[in-house]
């Protein structure tokens, strides 16, 4: 009998189905999952939680994860389904995406084999199918259930399995302004559900469909500034892929730990431009923060920038874009409007 | 639909008295599983019945639609900023839009075929630009400019007209039939792309809103206001607006996504609709006074705009404000309360206490437009009176 048929006559419904019905339907969802996603524990900084979520997408170990300072740690830990601890180093970090590649290790005791590359697993985990002709999962229609599996508020402790949220998905699209999303560098497509999953905790949460298919990861937590509701949103598989065939072709696994590097995060002059619900806007610059590189390069409010290291910047967006590509290092220069006059201004990068 | 039920039911009740029997037998498990996989595709079907009569809107040009939010500008100065304070903004107490500080990006939005021969239906708020030009994109690809006719600021409906006819309309479900915990899927085209964004809930709550909403948990935002909130089997309950206990354009923006929402049901809408179809806009209604920020335990007017509906009325400075239609008034805002849904045009019966003397007086609410200036108070302010409230609070609806 059609689930429909069985909704429009509920008397029946409840006469056939009272005797038995304990499965639930997102089991094989759930049992696919569960196994399949990391509990993180590392830095707490301020009000941001030092606990998060982690999916395993390789049999030995590694986790994909979003870019935030739990991972900043000395010692990030990771625990499995089965309760285990594990080591977690930084392989790769993407600010532009706002992700970071992580691999498991054995748990550092402090004796001889405290730091070694001992291998560990193998752990189940999702393929991410990252192959060339696997560009977008194109199963996941709107309507369809999903479910995301991690540890919102750490609820779940030890070999406790992880909370389970349940929504629809919504739509694919773009971050944009229409959400009021600011201060939030990645704007490329992401997956909208409507299960609460913004939450302190659940980013890097799995996101499934109804038979277990990975489908994306619950991406940093966004709050909207002005109406404070939150955006529950997945970063889409096919983006994942493209991090993760970055981070893992670009050097080979067993050096991977030399890649985490400070130099990658972009460069952040202290420069704010004005924000409007428009796109193409200007780049105007409305405010500089005290004691910033920009500040003391002598950049100003309503400064209209022209170019940035010899290219040209049509709007706001394309100055946040050719931003990101430039490391924390460098020096950037600028040519801005002032008035009525042309201004070259060259920004020394922050001593660290 | 109903009296097919029935007949179903009997049809069927040997059957599941049999189904009874073979379940006692043999315990039988639900399959919740499949269940879940119907009801998704029973998800699309709803978008996809739908889909006809779901259109796009883009808009082009206007402005935004208010000033950043006065609670903003009290905010401590960023130890990161350079420069000094901006200059105190000039408050007019009587703007018609006190704004929430919200900005109006310029996507796409949604709007419903009203009628085959061109009007469709929407959200007000995706007007709140004042847009120069608006096009309307049907579900067969063409693309036609389309005038907005009227809207209605305080249900939050705007009414556009099209050039075309053999629109298809989308089946409705009653007001009457609609119950509280049935199904509600919210669609959208707000995301991009063809196919509606979905989102799904319940029914929360009927006639909220002094009865002009329904009240649904199904996440409902910039991306779907306009865009219809839908039964199970895709008969339309209502239309997506955003609503709150305040008045303004923006009122109710601040709820997006957070499992409240609001849709108009056909009944309200049609008589809407009927109002605005002869290109009569519904407004806020003002009564143009502002109260005495000295007495917060009650509700005394200070001043009097000159003209004003409270003039008219006979208000005088003094006059504490005691019941608004039949409901005690207590604070001012149960006074928003009593008249945040009352239109400009129609009438508020309030009560006032002046000398110990309590009197009815009969107010027809005005647009802030029609609304003259507050004459120069007498007395001076006193420096030792508490702090006036914001001027969002201190405004009078």
């Amino acid at each position: 009998m059609r689930w429909a048929t069985i909704a429009r006559y509920p008397l029946i419904a409840s006469l056939i189905a009272p005797v038995a019905a304990l499965g639930g339907g997102f089991d094989r969802a759930i049992d696919a999952v569960v196994p399949r996603v990391v509990k993180l524990y590392g830095l707490s900084v301020g009000s941001q939680a030092g606990y998060g979520t982690g999916v395993l997408v390789s049999s030995d170990g590694l986790v994909l994860t979003v870019l935030s300072l739990l991972i900043d740690a000395r010692r990030v830990r990771a625990v499995t389904s089965d309760g285990t601890v594990y080591e977690a180093e930084v392989v790769r970090r993407d600010p532009s995406r706002q992700l970071a590649l992580l691999r498991l290790k054995p748990p550092d005791h402090g004796g001889e084999a405290a730091g070694s590359r001992d291998a560990v697993g193998p752990f189940p985990y999702f393929d991410l199918k990252c192959g060339a002709d696997a560009t977008r999962e194109e199963s996941l229609r709107p309507g369809d259930w999903v479910i995301a599996a991690g540890n919102p508020f750490k609820v779940a402790e030890g070999a406790e399995p992880v909370s389970i949220a349940h929504g629809v998905f919504s739509a694919r699209t773009e971050l944009d302004a229409r959400r009021q999303v600011k201060e939030f560098p990645y704007r490329g497509d992401v997956l909208v559900i409507d299960a609460v999953t913004s939450n302190p905790g659940a980013p890097g949460s799995a996101v499934v469909d109804l038979e277990g298919r990975f489908v994306g990861m619950i991406g940093r937590e966004v709050v909207s500034n002005l109406t404070h509701t939150h955006f529950n949103y997945a970063v889409p598989r096919d983006v994942l892929c493209e991090f993760f065939n970055e981070a893992t072709g670009a050097m080979p696994r067993a050096a991977s730990a030399a890649i985490a590097s400070p130099s990658e995060a972009a460069v952040d002059p202290g420069i704010r431009l004005t924000r409007t619900g428009y796109r193409n806007i200007p780049p105007l610059v409305d405010r500089v923060r005290r004691g910033s590189p920009a500040e003391l390069a002598g950049v100003r409010k309503d400064d209209l920038i022209l170019s940035l290291n010899g290219k040209s910047v049509a709007n706001a967006e394309e100055y946040d874009e050719q931003l990101r590509s430039i490391p924390r290092d460098r020096p950037l220069d600028l040519v801005v409007r002032r008035g009525r006059s042309i201004v070259a201004i060259h920004i020394e990068p922050e001593k660290r | 639909m109903e009296r097919r039920t029935n007949v179903g039911i009997i049809l069927v009740a040997p059957f599941a008295l049999f189904a009874v029997g073979v379940s006692l037998g043999q315990p039988r498990e639900l399959d919740e599983y499949a269940v879940l996989r119907a009801s998704q595709e029973r998800f699309r079907a709803v978008a996809a019945k739908l889909r006809p009569s779901l259109v796009r809107i883009e808009t082009v040009g206007g402005a935004q639609p208010a000033a950043p939010a006065p609670r903003e500008e009290r905010k401590p100065p960023d130890p990161d900023d350079e420069g000094p304070p901006p200059p105190p903004r000039l408050q007019n107490p009587f703007r018609d839009d006190p704004g929430s500080g919200f900005v109006v990006a310029d996507g796409p939005t949604t709007g419903l075929v009203y009628s085959a021969d061109g009007y469709i239906v929407t959200s007000s708020f995706n007007f709140v630009r004042e847009p120069e030009l608006i096009s309307v994109t049907l579900a067969d690809g063409r693309r036609v400019a389309a005038d907005l006719v009227a809207r209605d600021q305080v249900r939050k409906i705007a009414l556009l007209k099209i050039d075309a006819s053999g629109l298809t309309i989308p089946e409705w479900r009653a007001a009457d039939a609609v119950q509280v915990g049935q199904s509600a899927i919210a669609l959208g085209l707000g995301f991009g792309g063809s196919d509606p964004s979905i989102t799904v809930g319940i029914v929360s709550a009927l006639n909220r809103m002094r009865g002009n909403a329904i009240q649904t948990d199904a996440k409902l935002n910039p991306a779907n206001y306009g865009g219809p909130v839908c039964d199970i089997e895709g008969r339309v309950i209502g239309i997506c607006v955003p609503m709150a206990q305040r008045a303004g354009e923006l009122a109710g923006v601040e709820l997006y996504d957070a499992g409240v929402g609001f849709a108009v049901p056909k009944h309200r809408l049609d008589a809407i609709v009927k109002t605005l179809r002869t290109g009569t806009s519904v407004y806020r209604g003002w009564l143009g006074f502002v109260i005495d920020p000295r007495s917060p335990d009650a509700v005394v007017i200070r001043n009097i705009a000159e003209p004003s509906p409270a003039q008219a009325a006979g208000l005088r400075p003094g006059d504490k404000i005691t019941g608004a239609d039949g409901q005690p008034i207590r604070h001012f805002g149960q006074l928003v309360q009593a008249i945040y849904m009352i239109p400009a045009g129609e009438q508020v019966v309030l009560q006032i206490e002046r000398d110990g003397v309590e009197f009815s007086a009969p107010a027809t609410l005005a647009r802030s437009s029609e609304l003259g200036p507050l004459p120069a108070l007498s007395e001076p302010f006193d420096p030792a009176a508490p702090p006036p409230p914001p001027p969002d609070e201190q405004e009078e609806p």
